[in-house]
């Protein structure tokens, strides 16, 4: 007896991927934009614990914020951040922000692929897209540099299967700026002056961003992460591209501070560049700014997780002298904390757009006080909060993703106060006091100016606000020492909160002295803080995350000292 | 390609001489003395079965044994002669026959006859266990069937065969009526089975090749039987109560607790905006006279200080009902079973629960001489299931603070004030969920058409059918609890169909020559499944009810996503078991599986196996010199198996529009973006990467040997058996973490790691007849086994446990635990100075031990802690008849077991989470004046890091359990009258006591860290048929 059962089983099992695309579908003109459109989202790609605005990293490790919270242990890893002693190679925390930027370089260097091998006949916008994505690129490794000093850089020329092969120190600290350096000159030399859509850089966008990058990369670094020099030509580029930015006419510093922290202005003239965010776009709850979800405090209309808050040490430091500068040497001496503290002294009132202090309106809203039991864990983190980033909850960007909340509110990533302020300090370190003198007053001015917002019900100012200019010969001497003091404190108050305060600190070569003089006195009052302490030609950079010097197979080198 | 199977076989004939007679008889429960119906009576070839009063009459020859056998009896023989006339066979209880049939993939083996690992559960044991899934019932009664579970409701539960043999799914393959499924048994209903088999070890299971690595369970269902009707039905009601809450602290004690941290740490303890504290403002001597309430707990006045103990909130005590109805039938030309049955859990936490209902219908008809039997195998399933976030709820019930009100003064709801950790009102969660539920079918089985095309050789087709559909409509509430709040509202309805069609065909030929019996097998399968889902979502809904919340009355926030996968399986087999004299026993098993989830150059597998036996008891020497040896089997089984369980599309690199992404706890892979600058509305958005593919993946295999040992003793009164087998499972298909700068989408399946287990089972029964009123059986069974990686990339191993360098989880069991060694606390400040740098430490501290003796305590002081897997698992059951009340009781163990209890971070500390509520533990705290306690003294700062993965949450988590007892009562002689043939009233407890290690704080160490709580159980129940 014979049996023959015959299937035709190569057919039964090709099976189609469901719900999926190749790539070679995706060479078209059309779809190569929408690859550069998906690049460009990678700007607001971040979640909760990987801000873009990168306050866990320049704002929290700087003395200007505590993490809050709940206690130390949540988010431990930002507690290991924040104290550095137990910050090890390890922390999740480095290794998800590590990733997420490159993955943002992928798609972009996926477009800029595609974009190479198309003819600019069929694809007219190849030269304009390939600046963008570039300029794209130069911001992302931007990130990563001040996060981590030494990375492997790879570009659209490197061979897919070659990423494998490319060292974090395949280039030194220098060249490493110098390659961020070129794709920003790309992007000025190939980007047009306007565009019509106002997500995408312009020339001027790219100027500024490059002046940002040679101000970093003027503050030469040895091995141990130690200044050993500034270069005056870098410098001296900084200045003129500055200039060039400031004359290109395109920007000027919003006429009131709070303009810069508000869905309702943003997109103003002080924007140079700004993630783009949005909501009810069709998605569940919209592309909001997720890197802010969990700064908001514990009152019903929020309701969750009161972190990034803002240390006594930089409360103190917005109280002004008489003479309406900073307390530069005796600041902190004596604690404001409530009530009449906030009346009796005089303030800079950049403080109460900055921090939400007990009994001061919320966000501009009188009838809208920020409470005592606002705070989350007040024996631990005192009872601050931050209002940068935040948006009142009747503020039409203002999104609930329970449990967090954040807004669709854009965040500027360069902000025109931010050019001003970075020729200054190249002016300054060129000798050139004088010149930055008008440029940090110009910033001072529109403090100055920006106390309208800040009353009370009864029509009473906040707090006591007494600012004043710099003036040469009548409240200071202006000497180079004054100058640059001034500058750092300057730098400080306008950007509290905004991320940046670390990398200054690295930058000038001063973070560890610095933060170890800020946790001896500051554990005093938060005792969490006393086994914090800065290591000294470690802790300026992140290590190299522990995952991927693995996953490299030794190839990549850790950072000095961890 | 074209594969073309060709079976030449040849006929045998073989000339038969002996007389024949027919024997006629009946076939007698020995205990009960009542008449045994459906039991199956065999002689040479032919089986009969027995009618509903127990009588049979077969065709048999003179020399030939008859024997009779009953599913759960002990089987009895009778040689015929002249004489034999009509026979009365009783048959006793027991729990080994070496005459059961056994079902071993496409074919049926008596158990003498096995070579390979296989375990036979007793269903009867089992039968009145009300778990709501069959292989619950079995935990800890078959040795190396190692099943984990806690009281969810629906009783689903993880079943491991031999440990954990692979880093992906590590299900076992089912096998219902012959249909492989990976879904579990909760789905259908327990008592539609009329046994259980679970193939251990790769001889057995290789004829399931590709699917069969972590083990098979074969499931055959009750079936109509040839001679009888009858009508089953069974009832029974429990009642379930949650008996293991973890103790919490009360609102006094709360602010008692936090006094004594803010003391220690000596600030303010009134710097908090809950309680305020009457003491005598001295650090050095702090006395605490009251701790004040407020008079509200939160600014807006709602709500007044409670003292709520949220798990007595959150419980309640349940009822658990079952009902089965079956009708069969059987007669000379077919056979049919018709089954119903209604299984309802309301779950120990409120508004869970699990209903479901299930229908069978299995039917054979015979043809043309009993040539030709055609028949089907159905069963539909509807279970409806709770949607209240119950590891939320148990999580919330722990850490919700006791001074909140379940209620605000108006009626609203309580919830967390200042200070209070951000975490949801559990009694909300639960009543705010309840209107939402999942539905859940499924249509499970087969039909069949069995062809004798000369005597012995069957051609048999089947087709399988195997699809489950799921249908969700929940409202999300709008809400305000505490500090928390939502203002919006929205209705989501999702719905997913899948499921695959199964075509296998298989000719099955046995014959005999002489001393030497085959059965040759030779098959082949296709299985073909599908998947498709979609869900669509919208907000703004003016009235929050079920009744009302379909998507069209929604005015906002219109969703809406689906998608769908694929998969295909060709395989062909073959088979052959040979036995000598009955003594000497070959098999060998060929399998070649084909899966479109590899990559064409990889597509098939071919998985062989081979196993012999040696049944030494029918060896004369055996026989003669050792006669208290009445059974004794020696068995080798080698094979090879195989595991497809990765994405459907791994081979391929894929590129996907993903315009947005629900991005609550995530990052958000979108794809769209505000280029415009608009703020809202449609966005452009393109394509991003999602995986790399793979062209060269291939089966993961596992390769297992086996040797064992089946004995009986004192005429099968001690029977038993020993298995020891070493499983190393090679080229495991993992899709680790990757180098970053390769980005998004970079993850890629490939054949990566190794791993091996290798065990002992034992099993032992001892059945002993007192009377003929009194018999007991004891059945002990043990297993274990030792599990290690023994090969993964280097590049990833600091995705596993471990410090990435010198100590890997290379040569560890792949559930290991990395971490410092807690080695108590520092008793007083000499211990502090003179013990190694530690940042953080002090008096009352957790002191970490110095493993590298560096004088610091860093990360190179870890080392792996804890070990969990146990050393041996256990059951004992005991039964005992007595007239006409039967016992039963079932212990169950797990020896040598750790389990890491993440609770302890908020059972024992004040510090780790200062914004919940904490065990009752901390009031146990050390404090100079009790030092004697292994708790770290209150704080509220946790500067010592002491959340770090350390000993300190490891806990013995070794019990044992009696699982169940059961009290029956059979009626016999008074039911005559009442046309019932039996009838049977029982009571059942479950999980009655426990005995467990006296330093674990969790409160079951079956279910730590916020599982669903194991209840206790009692139930009442009754048997009859009519």
């Amino acid at each position: 007896m014979i049996l023959t059962a015959t299937v035709s089983c190569k057919k039964f099992l090709d099976q189609t991927p469901q719900g999926a695309i190749d790539s070679e579908k995706l060479n078209t003109p059309e779809n190569i934009d929408k690859l550069v459109v998906a690049a460009y989202s990678a700007l607001g790609n971040e979640m909760i614990h990987t801000s873009y605005s990168l306050w866990p990293w320049g704002s929290m490790r700087s003395g200007d914020a505590y993490k809050g919270g709940d206690g130390p242990g949540d988010n431990s890893e930002w507690h290991d951040y924040e104290t550095f002693v137990t910050n090890r190679t390890s922390n999740s925390r480095t290794d998800l922000m590590w990733a997420q930027c490159y993955n943002a370089i992928r798609r972009v260097n996926e477009a800029l692929e595609r974009i190479d091998a198309v003819d600019a006949s069929v694809y007219p916008d190849k030269v304009v897209r390939t600046a963008e994505m570039r300029f794209l690129r130069g911001h992302f490794y931007f990130m990563l540099k001040i996060l981590f000093k030494y990375v492997p850089y790879i570009d659209e020329t490197i061979d897919q299967k070659a990423y494998g092969t490319v060292s974090n120190r395949q280039f030194t600290n220098d060249e490493l700026w110098s390659k961020i350096a070129d794709e920003f000159r790309f992007a000025i030399d190939n980007l047009p002056d306007e565009q019509s859509e106002i997500g995408r850089p312009l020339k001027s966008t790219a100027q500024a961003y490059l002046a940002k990058t040679l101000l970093y990369k003027a503050y030469r670094q040895d091995e141990d992460n130690s200044v050993t020099g500034i270069d005056p030509g870098d410098l001296n580029d900084v200045v003129s591209l500055a200039d060039e930015v400031i004359g290109s006419g395109k920007y000027d510093l919003a006429a009131d501070f709070s303009e810069n922290f508000q869905g309702s202005t943003e997109n103003g003239k002080e924007s140079v560049f700004a993630i783009q965010y949005s909501r009810d776009d069709g998605t569940p709850f919209g592309r909001i700014n997720m890197g802010q979800a969990l700064v908001y405090p514990m009152n019903q209309e929020f309701g969750c997780c009161w972190q990034h808050i803002p240390s006594q040490n930089l409360v103190n430091a917005f109280k002004t002298d008489a003479n309406g500068l900073p307390m530069f040497e005796h600041y902190d001496d004596i604690d404001v904390t409530e009530g009449d503290d906030f009346i009796v002294n005089t303030f800079d009132p950049r403080l109460d757009h900055t921090v939400a202090i007990p009994g001061h309106p919320w966000k501009y809203k009188p009838d809208f006080i920020y409470q005592e039991s606002w705070a989350r864990a007040p024996a631990i983190y005192g009872y601050y909060t931050t209002l940068k980033g935040t948006v009142a909850p009747d503020d039409p960007t203002f999104q609930k993703i329970p449990p967090f909340m954040s807004s669709s509110s854009n965040w500027q990533l360069i902000r025109f106060a931010d050019v001003l302020l970075w020729k200054a300090e190249a002016l300054i370190e060129l000798g050139r006091k004088d010149e930055a003198l008008p440029l940090i007053n110009q910033v001072r001015q529109r403090a100055v100016n920006s106390t309208g917002r800040l009353k009370q019900m009864n029509g009473n100012y906040t707090s006591t606000y007494k600012i004043e200019l710099y003036e040469q010969g009548v409240n200071t001497d202006w000497t180079e020492d004054e100058a640059r003091q001034a500058l750092e404190w300057e730098r400080r108050l306008e950007f509290a909160m905004e991320g940046s305060r670390f990398f200054d600190l690295v930058r000038w070569g001063i973070a560890a002295e610095y933060l170890n003089h800020y946790f001896s006195t500051e554990s005093s009052k938060r005792t969490y803080l006393q086994t914090a302490s800065f290591q000294k030609g470690r802790d300026e950079y992140l290590p190299i995350p522990l995952n991927q010097i693995n996953y490299s197979k030794g190839l990549y080198t850790q950072n000095t000292n961890w | 390609m074209k594969f073309t199977l060709t079976i030449l076989l040849m006929s045998f004939s073989a000339i038969l001489h002996s007389q024949q007679k027919v024997v006629s008889g009946r076939i007698i429960n020995n205990a009960t003395s009542a008449p045994l119906a459906g039991a199956t009576v065999q002689s040479g070839s032919r089986s009969v079965t027995t009618d509903s009063l127990g009588r049979f009459s077969i065709q048999s020859r003179i020399g030939e044994t008859i024997t009779a056998s009953y599913i759960g009896m002990v089987s009895a023989s009778v040689k015929v002669d002249a004489s034999t006339g009509n026979l009365s066979l009783l048959l006793n209880q027991g729990t080994v026959d070496l005459n059961t049939v056994v079902v071993t993939g496409y074919q049926t083996q008596k158990k003498a006859d096995l070579t390979g690992a296989v375990s036979v559960v007793n269903i009867s044991e089992i039968k009145d266990i009300p778990t709501g899934n069959a292989i619950k019932s079995i935990q800890g009664r078959v040795p190396g069937v190692f099943i984990t579970s806690n009281g969810n409701p629906s009783g689903a539960s993880t079943v491991r065969i031999r440990g954990i043999g692979t880093l992906g799914n590590n299900d076992p393959l089912y096998v219902v009526d012959g249909i492989p499924t990976k879904r579990g048994l909760e789905e259908l209903n327990q008592n539609d089975i009329e046994s259980m088999q679970v193939l251990k070890d790769a001889s057995s299971a290789s004829i399931y090749g590709s699917r069969a690595a972590n083990g098979v369970i074969i499931i055959t269902t009750k079936k109509g039987k040839k001679g009888y009707s009858r009508v089953d039905f069974n009832a029974s009601v429990s009642m379930e109560y949650y008996n293991t809450k973890l103790k919490t602290l009360n609102a006094q004690q709360r602010g008692a607790a936090y006094f004594q941290a803010s003391v220690n740490d000596r600030s303010d303890p009134n710097n908090n905006q809950i309680y305020q504290f009457d003491w005598n403002n001295d650090f050095d001597n702090p006395v605490l006279n009251q701790v004040v309430l407020p008079e509200y707990i939160d600014a807006a006045n709602t709500m007044r200080p409670a003292d709520t103990y949220w798990y007595d909130e959150i419980a309640q005590t349940s009822i658990l009902q079952s009902y089965n109805l079956t009708f069969s039938n059987g007669s000379e030309r077919g056979n049919s079973l018709f089954s119903i049955g209604y299984f309802g859990n309301k779950g120990i936490v409120k508004e869970t629960f699990n209903q479901k209902v299930t229908a069978r219908a299995n039917a054979d008809y015979s043809f043309f001489n009993n040539r030709l039997k055609i028949g089907e195998n159905l069963s539909a399933s509807y279970i409806k299931n709770s949607l209240v976030p119950v590891g939320d709820v148990m999580f919330t019930a722990l850490v919700q603070q006791p001074i909140v009100p379940v209620h605000t003064e108006a009626g609203g709801w309580g919830g967390p004030a200042s200070g209070m950790t951000d975490r949801h009102n559990p009694v909300r969660l639960i009543e705010d969920n309840k209107q939402n539920k999942s539905h859940f079918f499924r249509v499970f089985g087969n039909a069949f058409a069995d062809l004798e095309i000369i005597k012995n050789l069957h051609l048999r087709s089947t087709f399988g059918v195997d699809y489950d559909g799921t249908f969700q409509r929940t409202l999300r509430k709008s809400y305000v609890s505490g500090f928390l709040s939502d203002p919006s509202n929205q209705v989501s309805t999702s719905q997913v169909l899948e499921g695959n069609w199964i075509w296998q065909n298989t000719l099955n030929y046995n014959f005999e020559i002489d001393q030497s019996r085959f059965e040759v097998l030779a098959g082949s399968e296709q299985i073909k499944y599908l998947n498709q889902n979609f869900t669509g979502s919208r907000q703004g809904y003016v009235l929050e009810n079920i009744d009302y919340s379909y998507l069209d009355a929604g005015s906002s926030n219109v969703q809406n996503g689906g998608i769908g996968s694929a998969y295909s399986l060709a395989s062909f087999f073959g088979k052959i078991n040979y036995s000598l004299s009955n003594k000497y026993l070959l098999s060998g098993t060929l399998r070649r599986d084909g899966s479109s989830r590899f990559g064409s150059a990889n597509r098939y597998g071919v998985f062989p196996a081979f196993s012999a036996g040696w049944r030494l008891s029918e060896e004369s020497f055996i026989k003669k010199s050792v006669p208290v040896i009445s059974d004794l089997k020696i068995r080798y089984g080698w094979g090879k198996n195989g595991n497809q369980e990765i994405a459907n599309n791994a081979t391929n690199s894929l590129y996907s529009a993903i315009y947005g992404t629900e991005h609550i706890f995530d990052t958000d892979l979108g794809t769209a973006y505000d280029l415009t600058g608009a703020g809202s509305g449609q966005l452009p958005s393109g394509f991003v990467r999602t995986q790399l593919g793979n062209d060269s993946l291939k089966w993961e295999s596992t390769t297992q040997s086996n040797i064992g040992v089946d004995f009986g003793l004192f005429d099968n009164k001690v029977v038993g058996s020993v298995d020891y087998f070493v499983k190393k499972t090679s080229d495991i298909l993992i899709n680790p973490g990757y180098l970053a700068v390769i980005g998004e989408g970079g993850n890629r399946w490939f054949n990566g790691a190794s791993m091996q287990n290798t065990g002992l089972e034992f099993l032992l029964s001892y059945t002993a007849t007192i009377s003929r009123d009194i018999e007991f059986t004891v059945t002990g069974n043990m297993a274990t086994y030792r599990n290690k990686v023994t090969k993964l990339p280097e590049e990833v191993l600091t995705a596993y446990p471990g410090n990435g360098t010198n100590k890997t989880i290379i040569g560890q069991p792949i559930n290991s635990r990395f971490g410092f060694i807690a080695d108590g606390l520092f008793q007083n400040q000499n211990e502090v100075d003179n013990s190694p740098a530690q940042p953080g430490k002090g008096v009352g501290r957790l002191r970490f031990r110095d493993l590298n003796k560096d004088n610091i305590i860093n990360d190179d002081d870890r080392d792996y802690i804890g070990k969990f897997d146990p050393d041996f698992t256990y059951g004992i059951n005991f039964a005992i008849r007595c007239k006409n009340f039967d016992l039963s009781f079932f212990l169950q163990g797990v020896k040598g077991i750790d389990v890491y209890n993440d609770n302890i971070t908020y059972t024992d500390f004040s510090s780790l989470w200062p914004g919940t509520n904490w065990g009752a533990r901390v009031l146990d705290a050390w404090t100079p004046s009790n030092t004697g306690s292994s708790i770290p003294a209150l704080t509220l700062v946790n500067k010592n890091d002491e959340g770090r993965t350390s000993t300190y949450y490891v806990e013995n988590g070794s019990y044992l359990r009696l699982r169940n007892v059961q009290l029956s009562y059979t009626l016999r002689d008074k039911l005559k009258s009442l046309r019932f043939q039996s009838a049977q009233i029982f009571i059942q407890g479950s999980n009655l006591f426990m005995v467990k290690s006296k330093s674990i704080s969790a409160t079951d160490p079956e279910s730590v860290n916020n599982a669903y709580p194991i209840p206790s159980m009692g139930t009442i129940g009754l048997n009859l048929t009519f």
